[in-house]
C-alpha cells in the first residue's frame, strides 16, 4: 500500500515537474538549434548562447523567434543575407535588450518580400535605438529590477514593464525616421512618443510608468537618441 | 426801448410757433406706420410664394429662404421617420472592437470594401504577418474578419489579390514601413478603440 502511494506521489511529482518545465521553456533549445542549422548560421554556438540569454527573460518571444528562423530558412535570400538578418537580433539578446520589435519588423520585411538589405538596415537602426533608449531611461533615473524583487523606489520598474517602455519609445523614433522624419525635430518626436505611450496606457503599459517617463523626457533627449541611429 | 419791445414780441411769437409745431409731431411715427399699413396690399398665397422665390435687392435671400424652408421640412420628415420607424438619431458608427472577452481579448473587426476583389486578407503583427482571410458571404464587396486580440498596438495591412494595401480608413494612425504604409490600431487603453 505504502509502495503504491509512493509510486503515485512520484508520478504526480514527475508530471508537475514536466508541466513546470514545459511552461517555463516554451521551445527547447534543441529546436532552436535545428532551426538555426536550416538558415544556416555560421556560429551556431554563439547564436544558441544568445537565445539562451533571451529565454532567461520573462518576456522573451519564443514562438515569434522560432517563426522568424523558420521563415528565414525558406526565403530566396542568399545564405549570407539570411545570416545578416539575425546579426542584430543576437546582438540585442546579448545586450539584454527586448527583441519583440526586431522580430516583428523582420517578419514584416520577409512577408513583404523586400530586399534583405532593407530589412537589415531597419533591424540595425532599431537595435541602436533600443540601446540608446534604454541608456536614456537610465540617465533619467529610471531603472529595471528583476520581477519579484523589492521595488525600493518608484523609478525602479520590473524588467517587463521597463522593456515595454524601451520598446515603444524606440519603435516610435524608428517609425518616425523610417517615415522620413528628421532627428532634429525633438518636439515632434516627443509628441509622437506621448501619443503612443498614452494610447497604450492602461492597456499594456502601466499608467504610472507612462506618467513617470513623460514627465522626465525632453525633446532634446529624443533628438540625441535619434541622431545616434542615423550618424 | 422800442427796439427791445420789438425783440420781445418776436421771441414770444417764435416760442408759440415752435410749441404749435411740436404738438404736430406728437405720435408722428405711429401715424406713419398706421398709414403704411393701410396702404400695404394684402398678399395671397401665390404672391407670398413668388416673393419667397424671387431674388431681392439685398441678394438671394428669397431663394435661400426657400432652401431653408425645404431643409426644415426635410428635417421634420426625417425626425418623424426616425421616431416612428425606429431609426437611431445618432450617425451610424462602425463598431471596431467589442467589449472584452473572458480571456481578456477583444473581437476586433477588420472591414474593407473591395468590389472587384477575389481574395482579401489581413496581415499584421498580431498574426506574425501571415494572412488571415476576410470573407464576403453576401457578395456585396464588403470583406470582413473579426479577430480576437488582447490589448495592444497592432500594425497591419490588407492584401487584396496579392497586393498590399496599408491605408485602412478605420486605422488610428499610419506608419511608413519599408517604403509602404501600414495601418495601426490601438486596442484598449487611453486613446485606443
Amino acid at each position: 500500500m505504502s509502495t503504491r502511494r509512493t509510486e503515485c506521489l512520484a508520478t504526480f511529482l514527475a508530471l508537475m515537474l514536466g508541466l513546470t518545465l514545459t511552461a517555463h521553456a516554451d521551445i527547447p533549445l534543441i529546436d532552436f538549434e535545428a532551426a538555426l542549422a536550416a538558415v544556416p548560421v555560421s556560429d551556431v554556438g554563439r547564436a544558441i548562447a544568445a537565445i539562451e540569454v533571451g529565454t532567461g527573460q520573462q518576456d522573451f518571444p519564443s514562438f515569434e523567434m522560432m517563426q522568424y528562423l523558420q521563415r528565414l530558412a525558406t526565403t530566396a535570400y542568399s545564405e549570407s543575407e539570411r545570416e545578416s538578418l539575425l546579426v542584430d537580433v543576437f546582438a540585442a539578446l546579448e545586450e539584454g535588450l527586448p527583441i519583440d520589435g526586431l522580430i516583428t519588423k523582420g517578419l514584416e520585411g520577409l512577408a513583404r518580400g523586400v530586399p534583405a538589405v532593407s530589412i537589415h538596415q531597419s533591424l540595425h537602426q532599431r537595435r541602436i535605438l533600443l540601446a540608446e533608449t534604454r541608456d536614456l531611461l537610465y540617465a533619467k533615473g529610471i531603472f529595471s529590477v528583476a520581477p519579484g524583487s523589492p521595488q525600493s523606489v518608484d523609478t525602479a520598474l520590473p524588467t517587463p514593464r521597463f522593456n515595454l517602455l524601451v520598446t515603444h519609445i524606440s519603435d516610435t523614433i524608428a517609425d518616425s525616421l523610417e517615415g522620413g522624419g528628421s532627428p532634429f525635430e525633438g518636439q515632434m518626436l516627443l509628441q509622437e512618443v506621448r501619443f503612443r505611450l498614452t494610447s497604450l496606457s492602461g492597456a499594456i503599459l502601466n499608467p504610472a510608468d507612462v506618467e513617470l517617463v513623460l514627465k522626465r523626457l525632453e525633446p532634446a533627449d529624443l533628438t540625441r537618441v535619434a541622431l545616434s541611429a542615423v550618424s | 426801448m422800442k427796439s427791445i419791445d420789438l425783440d420781445d414780441v418776436l421771441r414770444a411769437a417764435l416760442r408759440q410757433e415752435v410749441a404749435e409745431a411740436a404738438g404736430g409731431l406728437d405720435d408722428l411715427e405711429e401715424r406713419i406706420v398706421f398709414e403704411l399699413g393701410e396702404r400695404r396690399p394684402r398678399l395671397r398665397v401665390g404672391d407670398w410664394l413668388r416673393q419667397l422665390i424671387a431674388p431681392t435687392r439685398s441678394g438671394r435671400i428669397g431663394q435661400l429662404g426657400l432652401v431653408g424652408a425645404t431643409a426644415a421640412i426635410c428635417l421634420l420628415v426625417g425626425f418623424f421617420a426616425a421616431t416612428h420607424f425606429g431609426l437611431d438619431g445618432a450617425a451610424p458608427r462602425i463598431q471596431r472592437a467589442s467589449p472584452l472577452n473572458a480571456d481578456g481579448t477583444q473581437e476586433v473587426l477588420f472591414v474593407l470594401p473591395a468590389l472587384d476583389a477575389n481574395e482579401v486578407a489581413v496581415v499584421g503583427n498580431f498574426n506574425s504577418w501571415e494572412p488571415t482571410t476576410l470573407t464576403d458571404e453576401d457578395e456585396d464587396g464588403i470583406w470582413t474578419a473579426s479577430i480576437p486580440l488582447p490589448p495592444g498596438r497592432y500594425e497591419y495591412a490588407f492584401v487584396i489579390d496579392g497586393r498590399w494595401w496599408g491605408q485602412d480608413p478605420l486605422a488610428d494612425e499610419y506608419v511608413h514601413s519599408f517604403g509602404e504604409y501600414s495601418s495601426v490600431r490601438y486596442i484598449g487603453g487611453g486613446d485606443g478603440a
